[in-house]
């Protein structure tokens, strides 16, 4: 899911960068610090959209490097339980496939996929039905529900199914979508 | 015998048993006066009341205990008795020492049952002639005997009361008459203790009398009988002329030991059917089987077990055969016996019903066969019964395929009741499954013992409920976090993909397989490891020496030993060693190895896969030994990601992260001139390093020029001639009159070396194209193509691309990059945490899926200092810079797409340039006869091969822009184009493509080819092999078998 909220961050700035640009300087450092990121609490940080308020620069003893609190509003993207994304294939094994949802990962295990389709092996492994009408291999689209996340400082990694209603295939790969 | 107890009391003042001693003193006084009045009769009698009592005690004794010889007179009563006691003390730890044999013991029982039975009636006679006798002793013996019972009784209540220190005082001193232990006949043991007690008998009250106390035999101990007597003589004595024992054998019993010699043990075999034991030996030794039925009399089992039976032996023997390879400590593995498969080997098979079960069974070679299960009979000696809890492997081995989930139904509950206690803990989730409250589900709030407190989760039902440990079974969802707290994965985390009646399916977090474990042994957790992660000295990913030659990493760790991926590149090999067949640890923080470019490999860079069959995997090495890597690609599953691979077939990728100023510096940055070290690297993992490095130098030179303008050495590739660098090659950082900070190619370092130690390696340009060829010995085409790239390009224009377009572009294809799902830029999605943002983004860029946007890159990557080397060969990232699967997959969302053929403006200015692109392979002759001295006869021997085109040969067309299509050459034009028809098989259109927007399509094995490039250019054949990046080829004109580089063959249309 995502949200839209307001973070805070403390930057460090080289002296070098004091001068006209200064700002420009904060907000590109800001983008580039955090965008990508993940943390557990709030998940991927997806964009930064604007920054509310940057404070007071505080002085760093001994190496000059200046302090700035930065308020910056952000989208942040987090995955829970029971949500259902759609997701693209990545890698498909015999245990199972992963799957991008745009920054978050997504094992579904084989268990987890509907019991008709089995596993072929071969230059493209994919997941097959035995009467081949629905194959997910690598880059096919795929609709599926998060039935566990693990959410660590700097990861998040889920656990998804596609064993049920309205979940499995939606497109395949190299379809527009 | 009076004169017997004399000696007794002499010998003897124990306290505690005076009471029974005035008794004594009683029986005694009668005694002597029947002595007085019969005196004539004397022994006759005493020896007749004697029997009598003996045959008393005898059977009662052995009602009371088969295992002990009928004692012989009251002191004995008075020891067994007390041994008794001491038995219920007994360990159980004997148990193993007394295996099997006990056909043996029983029929040899049975035997003496009847000898004694035969002794008796030959005694009894003289007996009962005596009627007068008779008569006249009833009331003594009667007397006696209820003295004798009373006396027990009150005994019997007495010792039950009797503390321990009292019991301590039972225990036998040095006061006592010691145990002598006598070798005799094997099987004779019961013998020689009855004769012996009729020794006595027959001796008692001659001179001298036989001065041993008791004769005892042991059923468990085959071929000594035990003595107890005060003086070793007088058992030499008793056992004199005795034919079953063997006379020199006396050995005194320590008195510790004495106990031990009588101590029984309880035996209470609580076993079933149904069942799971352990065989202890044989060839079956520690497998599982399922109780069938047990006969408690004769102490044997019939149990079920997975066959481990070889049909060629069987056969083998059958036919007379002796196979000759009695080999010791084989098992045949675990198989289920098709009688289908029997018959077809024809081995005779008998089918038979067994009379108390009334199943059929199928019998051949002495083993019989139900369902594909062995049927045995076994003596309960030789299994274990207790706390036998079959793994959840074992179960699935033993549950036959084919079968119902019955069976699984059945293992269920013998699972559930032999598992240990304790494993309930408070706030545990768990579900009813046995009793009127099935099913219902619960929090656990307290354990006690057997008794588990609930609290339901149904409202409806207020207060805890408790339950015994069996009736629960913890509760677990789909998708929950826990640790596996037993068993061999003891210490993994995962979460739980898939829940089944007893067990769960986890994927591992660390190791991303499937683990199956029981329910019982995991436990909710959000803690993340990858199970047990040390071994004695022995760490997860140690390198280790298994024997002298060979070495593994440890891949996985387990209670008992560890998994060793072996460092044998042709295969990965992975073998469970125990700890000490692990020799050491090996250290090997500092060694190295070369790479296929002659690139010197550390520990944690980065190396990429370009041959063999893990062609594509890419990641860190984590150990080196004599050329082999171990690498860890994270995307490979098996064996923790790890591969052993050859040095020599893999290229590095980027160097170690550096560790050290990751301070983001964005273009604009860089574009102020006034940066220190980082902004040296323009490094752009996703684009050929040869543009990179090239913008490098420019960018970096430039800007050096703008500032100093002086010292025309920065930005040169230098080569140290003296001191600890010497030989080294290097990039002038920075110059002062005296000295210069060279950054070192092969080593993350910026050393600082006197100018006169230098040798300069001529012009900017030269530099880069001849320096890494000098030191590389082998050399990527894409080399010499830098050189007509940069001649083509000015400095000063590739030097605004790099500033302005880089500062444009930096926020909105960021942006975009961040949550477009396609661009797959995001960072962290796989990578460890520890690695910081750059570096995952490098290595991101890098791997062989995610085109790199070079823009996007350039920007990005840009300051990071020692991401990537200037050495860096250039293979993988030429690949992951063709624009062509790019524009395919990742369609128009992405705003770096216009900017992404970027690369490729430049190269049709530059023929030579595109045929190195395809992962650096197609390696023209003009490489591997390496001309080292100028550039420029690289450069020719790579145009000389450029009219490489023949007819019929597919290639792979790529227009500027366009997607690459399938082709098949037509007609060669003389400036070296082609006519090529579109298609696989030729048959679209004709075009006209230059030779430089064709490439070869690499044929498979089996294909049809023609060779391309070398000396037998022209001659076609077929490729029956590929052999890393050889192929072996068979020609058509004279079947030879040749073996060329893949890259010299084109494939021919079908």
């Amino acid at each position: 899911m995502f949200f839209h909220i307001i973070l805070e961050r403390n930057l460090q700035l080289h002296p070098r960068y004091f001068g006209p640009h200064l700002r420009d300087k904060l907000v590109s450092k800001l983008i580039h610090d955090v965008e990508g990121t993940c943390s557990g609490r709030h998940g991927f940080v997806v964009a930064v959209t604007a920054v509310e308020n940057i404070g007071k620069g505080l002085i760093r003893d001994g190496t000059g490097y200046v302090t700035f609190p930065v308020k910056y509003q952000c989208v942040v993207f987090r995955p829970f339980k029971g949500e259902i994304l759609e997701s693209v294939v990545t890698m498909v094994n015999k245990m199972g496939f992963f799957a991008e949802a745009g920054p978050v990962q997504i094992f579904v295990s084989n268990h987890l996929i509907p019991d008709d389709m089995a596993f072929q092996a071969g230059d493209v492994p994919c997941y097959e039905t035995s009467d081949g009408s629905v194959r997910i291999q690598k880059d096919s689209e795929v609709r599926l529900k998060i039935v566990g996340t693990r959410v660590d400082a700097t990861e998040i990694f889920c656990i998804g199914t596609i064993k049920d209603d309205f979940l499995g295939l939606t497109g395949d790969p190299g379809g527009a979508a | 015998m009076a004169k017997h107890y004399d000696d007794d009391e002499e010998d003897e003042e124990v306290e505690e048993e005076e009471d029974e001693m005035d008794e004594i003193e009683q029986e005694e006084e009668e005694e002597e006066e029947e002595e007085e009045e019969e005196d004539d009769r004397k022994g006759r009698k005493r020896k007749y009341k004697r029997s009598q009592f003996i045959d008393d005690v005898a059977e009662e004794d052995e009602d009371d205990d088969d295992e002990k010889e009928a004692p012989r007179k009251r002191r004995h009563r008075r020891g067994s008795e007390f041994i008794d006691d001491s038995a219920a003390v007994a360990s159980d730890e004997d148990e193993e020492e007394e295996e099997g044999e006990e056909d043996f013991i029983h029929d040899e029982g049975a035997d003496l049952h009847d000898e004694e039975e035969a002794r008796r009636m030959h005694r009894r006679p003289p007996s009962l002639l005596d009627q007068d006798d008779q008569n006249e002793d009833v009331e003594d013996l009667e007397r006696m005997i209820q003295q004798r019972y009373g006396r027990q009784e009150y005994e019997q209540y007495d010792e039950s009361e009797a503390t321990e220190v009292e019991q301590q005082a039972l225990l036998p001193s040095v006061r006592d008459p010691k145990l002598w232990m006598i070798k005799c006949q094997l099987g004779h043991e019961r013998e020689a203790a009855v004769c012996l007690m009729q020794k006595y008998l027959d001796l008692e009250g001659q001179d001298p009398p036989l001065l041993i106390k008791s004769a005892v035999a042991l059923d468990q101990l085959k071929g000594y009988i035990y003595v107890e007597s005060e003086k070793e003589s007088s058992v030499r004595q008793a056992i004199k002329g005795m034919r079953m024992i063997f006379q020199s054998m006396v050995k005194l019993v320590p008195i510790k030991e004495m106990t031990d010699v009588l101590s029984v043990e309880k035996k209470s075999i609580d076993i079933d059917k149904e069942n799971w034991v352990r065989v202890k030996s044989g060839i079956y030794k520690g497998d599982i089987g399922k109780v069938l039925d047990v006969d408690h009399v004769k102490q044997r089992a019939t149990i079920k077990l997975v066959p481990r039976v070889d049909l060629q032996d069987v056969l083998a023997k059958l036919e007379g055969r002796d196979t000759g390879k009695k080999r010791m400590g084989f098992k045949p593995p675990q198989r289920f016996i098709s009688i289908q498969e029997v018959k077809n080997m024809r081995i005779p098979v008998e089918r038979k019903r067994e009379n108390s079960r009334g199943d059929y069974y199928d019998q051949f070679a002495n083993m019989r066969f139900s369902d594909g299960y062995l049927i045995k009979n076994v003596s309960l000696r030789s299994i274990h019964t207790r706390e036998v809890v079959p793994s959840l492997d074992e179960l699935q081995k033993f549950h036959k395929p084919g079968e119902d989930e019955n069976a699984d139904a059945l293992g269920l509950p013998s699972t559930l009741s032999s598992r240990k206690k304790g494993h309930f803990m408070k706030g545990d989730a768990v579900v009813v499954v046995e009793g009127d409250l099935r099913n219902l589900m619960g929090i656990v709030e307290k354990v006690d013992e057997d008794n588990v407190e609930v609290l339901p989760k149904n409202i409806d039902l207020k207060g805890n409920v408790t339950f015994k440990v069996r009736q629960l079974t913890k509760f677990f969802k789909t998708g929950d976090h826990v640790k596996v707290i037993s068993g061999k994965h003891e210490g993994a985390t995962g979460m739980i993909v898939k829940v089944e009646d007893i067990s769960v399916v986890i994927l591992s977090d660390t190791s991303k397989e499937d683990i199956h474990v029981l329910k019982d042994s995991i436990v909710e957790s959000s803690e993340v490891t990858s199970g047990l992660s040390k071994l004695g000295d022995y760490e997860l990913h140690d390198l280790v020496l298994l024997d002298q030659t060979t070495v593994g990493v440890i891949v996985r760790v387990e209670p008992d030993g560890c998994q060793i991926l072996k460092g044998t590149p042709e295969k990965q090999e992975v073998v469970t060693v125990k700890q000490r067949e692990m020799r050491k640890k090996i250290f090997d923080k500092n060694s190295s190895a070369q790479d296929r470019e002659g690139n010197v490999l550390n520990l944690k860079d980065i190396v990429r896969v370009v041959e063999g069959p893990f062609k594509t995997k890419q990641g860190p090495v984590e150990h080196i030994h004599r050329g082999i890597l171990f690498m860890c690609d994270r995307h490979y599953l098996e064996n923790g990601g790890f591969i052993c691979i050859k040095a020599r077939s893999c290229v590095a990728v980027g160097g170690a992260r550096s560790g050290h100023d990751r301070l983001p510096m964005t273009p604009l940055v860089s574009s102020f001139g006034g940066l220190k070290s980082p902004s040296h690297y323009l490094q752009s993992p996703s684009r050929s390093t040869t543009n990179d490095h090239f913008l490098a130098s420019n960018g970096h030179g430039g800007r050096h020029g703008g500032r100093k303008g002086d010292d025309g050495l920065i930005g040169r590739t230098v080569k140290i001639r003296q001191g600890p660098f010497k030989g080294y090659r290097g990039r002038v950082k920075d110059a002062t009159d005296s000295t210069v900070r060279i950054e070192l190619e092969s080593q993350m370092k910026v050393v600082t070396v006197r100018r006169d130690q230098l040798s300069d390696v001529g012009e900017v340009p030269a530099n880069f194209r001849e320096s890494p060829r000098d030191g590389n010995g082998s050399e990527t085409p894409t080399h010499p193509s830098r050189t007509p790239m940069h001649s083509s390009y000015m400095m000063t224009p590739m030097r605004d691309p790099s500033a302005t377009p880089i500062h444009d572009g930096m926020r909105t294809p960021m942006r975009d990059r961040a949550w477009n799902p396609y661009s797959a830029m995001t960072p962290l999605r796989d990578q460890s945490g520890d690695e910081a943002i750059l570096g995952s983004w490098h290595s991101r860029a890098a791997s062989p899926y995610q085109p790199g946007t070079p823009i996007a890159h350039r920007s990005y990557e840009a300051p990071t200092p020692g991401v990537g080397w200037a050495n860096t060969p250039g293979g993988n990232y030429s690949e992951a810079g063709t624009p062509n699967d790019m524009t395919s997959n990742y369609g128009p969302p992405s705003p770096y797409i216009p900017g992404t053929p970027g690369g490729l403006p430049m190269t049709p200015a530059a023929p030579a340039y595109l045929p190195g692109t395809p992962g650096g392979q197609p390696m023209t002759p003009g490489i591997g006869v390496l001309d080292p001295s100028s550039p420029a006869s690289g450069m020719g021997g790579h145009n000389s091969e450029a009219k490489w085109g023949l007819p019929d040969i597919v290639v792979s067309i790529r227009k500027p822009g366009g997607e690459p299509q399938i082709a098949v050459i037509k007609e060669v034009l003389q400036d070296g184009s082609c006519r090529v028809a579109l298609g696989a098989s030729g048959e679209g259109e004709h075009l006209t493509a230059s030779q430089s927007e064709m490439e070869l399509v690499l044929p498979k094995k089996n294909d049809r080819i023609k060779i391309v490039f070398g000396e037998m250019r022209g001659i076609s054949g077929k490729l029956i092999g590929i052999d890393g990046g050889d192929g072996i080829v068979k020609t058509d004109d004279n079947f030879d078998v040749k073996i060329l580089e893949m890259d010299f063959l084109g494939k021919i249309a079908v």
